[in-house]
């Protein structure tokens, strides 16, 4: 079964039975979110079930929107969190790539700012490393990205991309090795992006970042997850009890390979390693449950049909 | 409003430049500055990496006096004071705390004070400084170019005071000679320190 990431925007009426059918065709609603009168479901379903779960949402204003970012988790990497950066441009892009569908987290750097004296730690890092992708937010001056950028990208191993002032030309000149993705012309800015060219701006990042995944995408299609996440996370929510008192908007996240659970390592670990997902596989057979190093939060990272031979 | 008499943002690179000016003008904007400042002339190098902002600005208020917010009749045992604009009641009731004592300094309504004390110099009293505007005004005007200045230049000299202003910041030690520096962008405004 193809699974595809939709969108499912619509009225708060009898919404249910659109979550309901969702569920019955075998597809997973990673989130849901209810705006006033509006709910908006973020979704992975069957390919072939668009177009049924379209007619049936149609009385009920609802619309479904194709979002390749569904079911991803991003880092937003800004050089600090100061009002240099914030809340233009960093929030800008992280919302802007939130509304595609994507997770998106803002890692606010400690030392990032500065040309000789940027730098990185460890916690960063790993960080950074536990997203599926990092949006690196730079500055204006080729000079400072020229010097600086190879500091800060040290020891991260998922792709990049990188935005900055300069163009995506320069960009793609002066960073070496080469990263991912380069969107130019996003770099330090001190208004709100609201003018049609500024927005066109920031689908060119999303457009980068949809180009960069669906390559790790095909990547990950040649050794597939021994078990898809989004079925993990059904298995888990259905299975953990607590999970429902979490109060953050993604207790379980769904990443592209593995899932970031927001309980605590300690005590939960050992009860995720045992749960059954199908005939006798527990999680602990087709994941490594690592400590995060958000918090002490859980992270599930699905190993390859390779390692374990099972397909579930 | 008049319009700002100069403005310019120099750099080795162009596009950096560009981004810069535009990133000044907002700045100066939100925080409400452009319509102080006469003539502003920033530089950038992220090569040494230096940033030198240097301005001259418009006439600022003088120092508020009590004469200035309220009119002062003096009687034989009293002072009253008819408030003419509260916006400095605060800082001058402190004064007047501080010089007379609390107890007799009283506030029947919120335009009134009266000083109960003997034998005062009327004219004494009107000329008691309450607030100098031009000083939070530079102070604002610094933390504007702190904010248009690229992050993490921690190392910085700032100057203030009659009508000029400076802000020179790096990542690095200051060159020893940024006073000289200072100086020449002075001098391409037309203006000399």
């Amino acid at each position: 079964m193809n699974l595809v990431p939709i969108t499912y925007k619509g009225g708060i009426y009898r919404h249910d039975e659109i979550m309901d059918l969702i569920e019955d065709l075998g597809g997973y609603i990673i989130q849901k979110h209810i705006l006033a009168q509006e709910v908006v479901l973020q979704a992975l379903v069957p390919r072939e079930d668009i177009e049924l779960i379209a007619r049936i949402g149609k009385p009920l204003t609802g619309e479904i929107i194709p979002s390749p970012l569904v079911g991803t988790e991003i880092a937003v990497v800004t050089m600090s969190l100061e009002i240099h950066h914030l809340p233009h441009a960093s929030c800008d892009v992280a919302e802007y790539v939130r509304r595609m569908g994507a997770k998106t987290n803002m890692v606010g750097l400690a030392r990032g700012f500065g040309k000789r004296i940027a730098q990185l730690n460890d916690e960063e890092r790993d960080v950074i490393n536990e997203h599926d992708l990092a949006v690196y937010l730079l500055g204006d001056f080729e000079t400072c990205i020229e010097y600086k950028f190879p500091v800060i990208r040290r020891g991260i191993h998922v792709p990049i991309i990188v935005l900055g002032g300069p163009s995506t030309e320069t960009l793609k000149k002066i960073i070496d090795p080469p990263v991912d993705g380069y969107v130019g012309n996003v770099g330090r800015f001190m208004h709100r992006t609201k003018e049609s060219d500024e927005l066109e701006m920031l689908d060119q990042v999303v457009t980068e970042i949809t180009r960069v995944l669906d390559k790790k995408r095909e990547e990950i299609a040649k050794d597939p997850p021994t078990v898809s996440p989004a079925r993990l996370m059904d298995v888990i929510s259905s299975q953990v009890d607590e999970i429902h008192e979490v109060l953050s908007p993604t207790p379980i996240t769904v990443q592209m390979t593995g899932l970031r659970v927001k309980l605590p390592y300690d005590h939960f670990a050992p009860v995720l390693k045992d749960i059954v997902v199908e005939e006798g596989i527990t999680i602990g057979e087709v994941a490594e449950i690592l400590p995060s190093r958000m918090r002490d939060y859980i992270l599930l990272r699905i190993k390859p049909f390779s390692e374990t031979n099972i397909m579930v | 409003m008049d319009a700002i008499e100069y403005f310019e943002v120099e750099s080795p690179e162009e596009t950096g430049r560009a981004y810069y000016r535009r990133i000044a003008d907002i700045v100066l904007l939100d925080h409400n500055l452009l319509r102080v400042i006469k003539k502003l002339h920033i530089s950038i190098d992220p090569r040494i990496p230096l940033f030198i902002a240097v301005g001259v600005t418009k006439k600022i208020p003088r120092v508020v006096r009590v004469r200035d917010i309220a009119d002062v009749n003096v009687q034989e045992r009293k002072v009253t004071l008819s408030i003419g604009d509260e916006t400095y009641l605060a800082p001058l009731l402190k004064i007047l705390w501080a010089e007379y004592g609390g107890d007799k300094v009283i506030q029947p309504d919120r335009f009134t004070v009266i000083l109960n004390i003997e034998g005062a110099d009327g004219h004494q009293i009107e000329e008691i400084p309450v607030i100098d505007p031009s000083e939070s005004l530079y102070k604002d005007l610094i933390y504007a170019l702190l904010v248009i200045q690229p992050e993490g230049f921690k190392v910085r000299r700032q100057y203030y005071g009659k009508e000029k202003f400076y802000l020179v910041a790096s990542e690095n030690t200051l060159p020893e000679n940024f006073e000289d520096l200072v100086k020449e962008k002075f001098a391409l405004m037309g203006e000399s320190l």
